[in-house]
């Protein structure tokens, strides 16, 4: 009989057909995302399907994706190419260098072999040129090397390897293939001294090659020899060739000693001087004149008959 | 006692929402697809990564907002779509599921700690590949292997790449 709501607030009462939309309503309000993403999956699952039944080769979206990455994906390529370029070549040009230095390292020491070489090349041809000497000569000899020279300017003698265990004595002479060293001075047990042809102090009979004429070969000056007691009318000619003559019973007959350098008239004889034909600041190896019998000795040095 | 009440009641910290610059969003949209596409041909370990994925869980987490979530979730995984040779959609869908969960949570919990946002990633990124495998074992005629060892291995790369990534852009975030 009397309504139980207050007459300041009259109750509306909503009609119940109303309200279930509502609450519907607010139930999606209340979850709007989800059912969004619902939406959104449906949506895509569709497309999928679609896809799976038409079955195309290729689709509008991948043809936009592709042409936006496209050229950015080039770029980065070829940036990544550059810099992998430039890497490699830094690489390839220190490695180089390293190379380089080592083959530097190989070139010098091929270098000095190949010096080597050739200095065992050029001994082994004198050696050589040695022989076949020896082979020619009618006496014997023994081969030695050059191992010292005397100290001093005034002195000229060289040591050679072989001494007494040789066989060697002294007085002997001692040659090249190209003209007489000297004559050895003093022996060792393993070696001896040999005195130079351009010693002051040497002395050697010698023959002038053309002429005849025949003189004393001393040691001079500047490694030169001097021939002396030949007479000033004496014909000798710049050039001519200075021999041993055997006479003084050391230096085998006919052998080289040097070449006439210049002749000159003194008071009664000439002044001759002689450039030895031997190498004498460059000796290495040379042949020590064994001496024969006397009887032998004299055969080799007498002139020919007729 | 209202106000001793309102005195013992503590105040709920305000969730903090942050803001991109759009350019910044499209930026790194754009090069994590670019580094997805370009990145596996320079380095073997890179077809592990998937950047896609940690752009839209970070960008979800960030704005908190479970619609926009799913539209750039979708976004991105239909542009992952259009530039692999599958099917248009089966990345659309699983990035957005995942974003939609990204963003749920970052509603639901603060995501700002480093431990927080590593928990999370190793949540999502297997949920990802595990969505990724039921919709290509249901949908496509020719799914590809299940390969665990790829799957582990490829959690723990993305969750390292998305610590370093993560602390990359939030040096562009602003607070709104």
């Amino acid at each position: 009989m009397f309504e139980s709501s207050s007459p300041e607030t009259p109750r509306v009462e909503q009609p119940p057909e109303r309200e279930a939309p509502e609450k519907v309503q607010a139930f999606v309000g209340r979850r709007r995302a989800f059912f969004i993403l619902l939406g959104v999956l449906v949506a895509q699952l569709l497309l999928l399907s679609a896809q799976i039944t038409r079955d195309q080769k290729v689709r509008l979206i991948q043809v936009w994706a592709v042409a936006v990455f496209d050229p950015f994906a080039r770029a980065l390529h070829g940036m990544s190419d550059a810099t992998t370029g430039a890497w490699k070549s830094y690489r390839e040009l220190w490695q180089a260098q390293q190379q380089n230095r080592e083959l530097q390292i190989q070139l010098v020491a091929a270098r000095a072999q190949i010096q080597q070489l050739n200095e065992q090349a050029a001994e082994g041809r004198r050696l050589r040129e040695l022989l076949e000497f020896r082979n020619r000569l009618p006496f014997q000899t023994v081969a030695a090397e050059v191992i010292a020279t005397s100290p001093g300017e005034a002195s000229k003698a060289i040591f050679i390897d072989k001494g007494t265990d040789a066989g060697l004595t002294p007085d002997l002479a001692v040659i090249t293939p190209a003209g007489v060293v000297g004559k050895i001075l003093a022996v060792f047990p393993h070696s001896a001294q040999v005195l130079l042809i351009t010693d002051s102090s040497s002395g050697a009979a010698c023959a002038l090659e053309r002429s005849r004429v025949q003189g004393i070969l001393k040691g001079g000056k500047l490694n030169q020899c001097l021939v002396q007691y030949v007479m000033n009318e004496a014909p000798v000619a710049i050039g001519e060739l200075v021999l041993t003559s055997g006479l003084d019973q050391i230096y085998p007959k006919g052998l080289p000693i040097g070449t006439v350098a210049q002749t000159a008239d003194g008071n009664i004889y000439k002044n001759i001087t002689v450039q030895p034909t031997a190498a004498l600041d460059r000796l290495e190896g040379v042949l020590v004149v064994l001496k024969p019998p006397s009887g032998e000795l004299q055969a080799l040095n007498a002139p020919a008959r007729p | 006692m209202v106000l001793s009440t309102a005195m013992s009641t503590p105040t709920p910290r305000p969730i903090e929402v942050f803001r991109m610059h759009p350019a910044v969003l499209w930026v790194t949209v754009f090069v994590a697809l670019l580094l997805q596409t370009f990145l596996p041909l320079k380095l073997p370990l890179a077809r592990l990564f998937d950047f896609p994925l940690l752009v839209t869980i970070y960008f979800a987490v960030v704005r908190r907002n479970k619609v926009f979530a799913i539209g750039l979730g979708t976004g991105i995984g239909l542009l992952q779509d259009a530039l692999s040779h599958s099917y248009i959609g089966i990345f659309g869908m699983a990035k957005a599921l995942i974003a939609y969960l990204a963003a749920s949570a970052s509603v639901k919990f603060e995501l700002d700690e480093v431990l927080a946002r590593l928990a999370l990633t190793g949540i999502l990124v297997p949920a990802h590949s595990l969505a990724l495998l039921a919709l290509e074992r249901g949908l496509v005629e020719v799914p590809p292997p299940f390969q665990p060892l790829d799957l582990a291995s490829g959690v723990l790369v993305n969750v390292g790449l998305g610590l370093v990534l993560f602390q990359v852009l939030d040096r562009f975030r602003r607070p709104t």
